[in-house]
């Protein structure tokens, strides 16, 4: 049965290695020669971006690890009041894109800003600017990075706490060990692989931070890349600064890696496993509960929705004058035909991985699936380098018209870059959803006469609908949210609310950005919520 | 020269490069034959059912099926394309379908061929009726391997496979189920390879039994000659009906023990007066006499329901079983002595 040359192991492959192009494009810069403004950068600002990274990285990973694991260890462990509110109520985060919330941060703060208005309004006139504290610059990134992506430590955590057993929590307690240490010594350390995996996800999310970043005017690598191609235009600077930052996540991936192959060790839920039994939290408690976890509900999604809702109903021309259902079109096209795509080939290319048990298969399936550790930004100036090499190389060797106009700016290009960013997504959903399959399913259905596409068609694809469905939504969120591939390779006069939102902030126009960001966190939070039992599931 | 339905000719099967059952030669030699493979648990009998329906392959030798060959070293006949079922050991349901559209699809594969069982019957006969509406996580394991055998019995096979077809299934329903499954492969003609642990249900249900042990098939007969003329003290040993003990050939129908004295029989393989061998006792060789000379002390007793099973010590300190049937006038307790009936005659005897 293994390792045959056939129609699933060629697919399979091909959609494994054009996923791996961009990696391949940015380490292959380190062979050619470095330009005058590598030289330059080295000298002046390359430390300043690797240092504002790594302050980014560390006080983003310390507020999400704070955050995630004591509101998913509260609602996992214990019952006070709206506590089943809370346990899907925290993912709405996951609606807010981190530059929304910095839009919404400035806008909060700034002088004569929210803050100011209200003390106005209640005090009367004054002069509170001089007293209002100011969150920009690297703390206000640090902050709004972390309030947009606490929800992956969250869901993951949540998830391990929620099926760690009830004999779990009665071992501490027949050791005579109080709340406190059967916190630290046994449920902390049962669920570390799952904080690890939220971890590693936030960190590789952080360091491809562009749109709030940017915003703040933190130079950070991601930011770094972007100004050596747009205002440097050298994209052999940006590939290499692209190849550290790579070097920098490939080594959180491995980490990330490594910790869930342990999570399988973790996770003794076979047999034995006895369902816990909530705790009922009373007096100062039970309201210190609750506080905990609005305070964390209120400033990650009451605070920016209601921000930008303010400043769409008090300059409702910024609405009118703009044209949603151009955007909603535009954002829904770019979903639909992504989806679509993403979904099909990662179905044949996990199916074909299935079929062969090829060794290189899946070692190229590993290295494909990292494309969703690439920042976004990187994976856009990659693909435009590598559409640039082969219409100087092979187009006009062949002497052909120019292939440039056809991937950079269009939809189609737009839609292949999705592709490869968002490609571990369906391809890891999917794969989720057949490792549930066992394997004596497809030998039994070939053994009733099933051919492998048969088996393909009428087993694993009504049996998987659920894990399609999950990952469509998923998709849906994470392009809807999507800005920086979207910003450079975009169609010209094509915007996305993403768009949209950005380019009205970035000409410091916040309250026109306000109904864009409005709209984007609306549909992203209509489809969270439709999946919540999923993703609180999974 | 009549040919054989199915013949394994020198295949090698490996469930890994450690794990191998070299050399196997095997021959089902009518439709309808039942074959049951018998090995310890980890041998490679899973490795065999895999190998034959086409899901590993097999590097040497070949096996041909209704003179065709299935595989050889250039042959790899697709499992879809050899018309052979297989129900596994674990639960192989389609999850997504309840039991009756699971059992259904062994039905479609069937729908162009011969006439066969029809679903509702196949239901009845493996008391499917309580559970067909159910989805295989709704129903216990033993369920699930009666609705996973009614797929394959279904399919109407050239060749059926089954997997240690009702190692879950409940002992009250077992031997029905036995009774059951051997009534519809004779009926339906289905040629059919059992692998299983228990020798009672391979000698029950196979016309010709296999026995596996030590990477290698070690007998190949019917489930009499296997039971009474084990080939090899590892046969003796993995059936674990018996005890050798030490006696010397003292004439053309006689042997001499030490702990039982005289026994006299047919020999089925002849040594030379004098020889030293090791004599297979098993427990239906020996009855039971209050009135014997031979006393020997008892050290267990195990109640069967239609019979006794004591376990005697000798003046060796061997320990051999007898059987005493249930309504014997009274019973033996442990220490007290139990008597032999002599002189003791063995139909066949068995040395190695």
């Amino acid at each position: 049965m293994g390792n045959k040359i056939n129609f699933w192991f060629i697919s399979s492959l091909l959609i494994s290695a054009l996923v791996a192009i961009p990696i391949i494009t940015v380490l292959g810069s380190f062979f050619e020669p470095i330009s005058d403004y590598y030289n330059i950068l080295k000298k002046t600002f390359l430390i300043d971006y690797l240092t504002n990274s790594l302050f980014l990285l560390i006080g983003v990973l310390f507020i999400t690890f704070v955050i995630g694991v004591g509101c998913a260890y509260l609602v996992s462990f214990y019952i006070f009041p709206a506590v089943n509110f809370f346990k899907w109520a925290l993912i709405l985060s996951f609606a807010v894109p981190a530059y929304i919330y910095a839009y919404s941060l400035t806008a909060f703060f700034e002088n004569y800003g929210t803050v100011f208005a209200i003390l106005n309004n209640l005090f009367g006139e004054g002069n509170y600017n001089a007293y209002i504290p100011k969150f920009d610059g690297l703390l206000g990134a640090i902050i709004a990075i972390s309030f947009s992506l606490f929800g992956y430590v969250y869901v993951l955590t949540r998830a391990s706490f929620h099926y760690q057993s009830q004999n779990l929590v009665e071992l501490g307690k027949n050791l005579g060990f109080s709340k406190k240490r059967s916190f630290f010594n046994i449920i902390l350390p049962s669920a570390r692989p799952a904080i690890v995996a939220g971890l590693s996800l936030v960190a590789m999310e952080t360091l491809s931070d562009f749109g709030s970043v940017s915003y703040f005017g933190v130079s950070t690598l991601t930011t770094g890349i972007y100004s050596a191609w747009i205002s440097f235009d050298d994209l052999t600077l940006a590939n290499r600064l692209s190849s550290y930052l790579l070097i920098f996540i490939i080594g959180l991936f491995i980490l990330e890696n490594l910790s869930r192959k342990k999570a399988q060790f973790h996770t003794s839920s076979k047999g034995g496993h006895r369902t816990k039994t909530l705790i009922k939290l009373n007096g100062y408690k039970s309201f210190l509960a609750f506080i905990f976890c609005f305070t964390i509900f209120l400033i990650s999604f009451l605070f920016p929705v209601t921000q930008m809702l303010y400043w769409t109903i008090i300059f409702p021309q910024h609405l009118e004058n703009l044209d949603v259902f151009k955007l909603f079109l535009n954002t829904i096209n770019l979903v639909i035909i992504s989806s679509f795509f993403l979904i099909i080939l990662a179905f044949i290319s996990n199916y074909g991985n299935r079929v062969s048990k090829s060794k290189l298969l899946q070692i190229l399936n590993t290295i494909s699936i990292s494309g969703y550790a690439i920042p976004g930004i990187i994976l856009a100036v990659a693909f435009i380098t590598f559409i640039s090499w082969m219409d100087s190389n092979i187009i006009n060797y062949f002497e052909m018209g120019s292939i440039k106009s056809f991937f950079i700016g269009s939809t189609l290009g737009l839609v292949l870059v999705y592709f490869i960013r968002f490609y571990s997504l369906a391809n890891n959903g999917i794969k989720s959803g057949y490792a549930k399959i066992n394997y004596s399913i497809d030998e039994g259905a070939y053994l009733l006469g099933y051919s492998k596409f048969k088996t393909f068609k009428n087993i694993h694809v009504p049996y998987l609908k659920n894990s399609i469905f999950l990952v469509s939504i998923l998709l849906t969120i994470e392009i809807i949210k999507e800005l920086p591939i979207t910003l450079i390779l975009r169609p010209f006069n094509f915007e996305t609310f993403a768009t949209k939102a950005y380019l009205f902030a970035s000409q410091d126009l916040l309250e026109a950005a306000a109904a864009p960001s409005l709209i984007l966190i609306i549909i992203a939070s209509f489809f969270i919520l439709i999946t919540s039992r999923y993703i609180l599931k999974e | 020269m009549k040919k054989n339905f199915l013949e394994i000719n020198n295949v090698t099967f490996s469930a890994s490069s450690q794990n191998k059952i070299n050399n196997v030669s095997l021959t089902i030699e009518n439709q309808g034959d039942i074959v049951c493979l018998l090995g310890p648990s980890g041998i490679g009998k899973t490795t065999i059912l895999r190998t034959i329906a086409g899901l590993e392959k097999n590097n040497s030798g070949t096996i041909t099926l209704k003179d065709r060959i299935l595989s050889s070293k250039e042959i790899q006949v697709e499992p879809e394309d050899r018309n052979i079922a297989m129900a596994f050991q674990d639960n192989s349901l389609f999850p997504h379908y309840s039991v009756f559209d699971n059992i259904k699809f062994g039905a479609e594969r069937n729908k162009n061929k011969k006439k066969g069982l029809e679903i509702n019957d196949i239901i009845k006969l493996l008391h499917i009726e309580n559970i067909k509406d159910k989805y295989p996580h709704q129903i216990s394991s033993g369920e699930a391997q009666r609705a996973s055998l009614a797929r394959s019995l279904l399919s109407n096979p050239d060749l059926l496979l089954l997997d240690e077809p009702l190692s879950n299934v409940d002992q009250n329903f077992k031997e029905e189920i036995q009774v059951r499954l051997k009534q519809i492969l004779t009926e339906q003609k289905i040629t059919t390879i059992i692998v299983t642990h228990d020798s009672y249900e391979a000698f029950y249900l196979g016309n010709k039994c296999g026995i596996i042990l030590d990477g290698h098939l070690k007998q190949y007969d019917d489930p009499y000659n296997i039971y009474h003329f084990p080939n090899s003290i590892e046969v003796v040993n993995f059936l674990n009906r018996g005890t050798l003990i030490e006696a010397k050939v003292t004439g053309e129908n006689s042997l001499e023990s030490n702990d039982l004295g005289k026994i006299t029989g047919d020999f089925i393989k002849h040594y030379p007066k004098g020889s030293n061998v090791k004599l297979l006792l098993q427990p239906e060789d020996l009855e039971h006499d209050d009135a014997s000379d031979l006393k020997l002390k008892v050290v267990d007793r195990k109640f069967r329901g239609t019979n006794f099973i004591y376990t005697l010590k000798t003046s060796s300190d061997k320990l051999i079983s007898v059987f005493v049937h249930s309504h014997h006038i009274h019973q033996h307790e442990i220490e007290e002595k139990f008597g032999i009936k002599r002189p003791i005659h063995i139909d066949h005897i068995v040395c190695f």
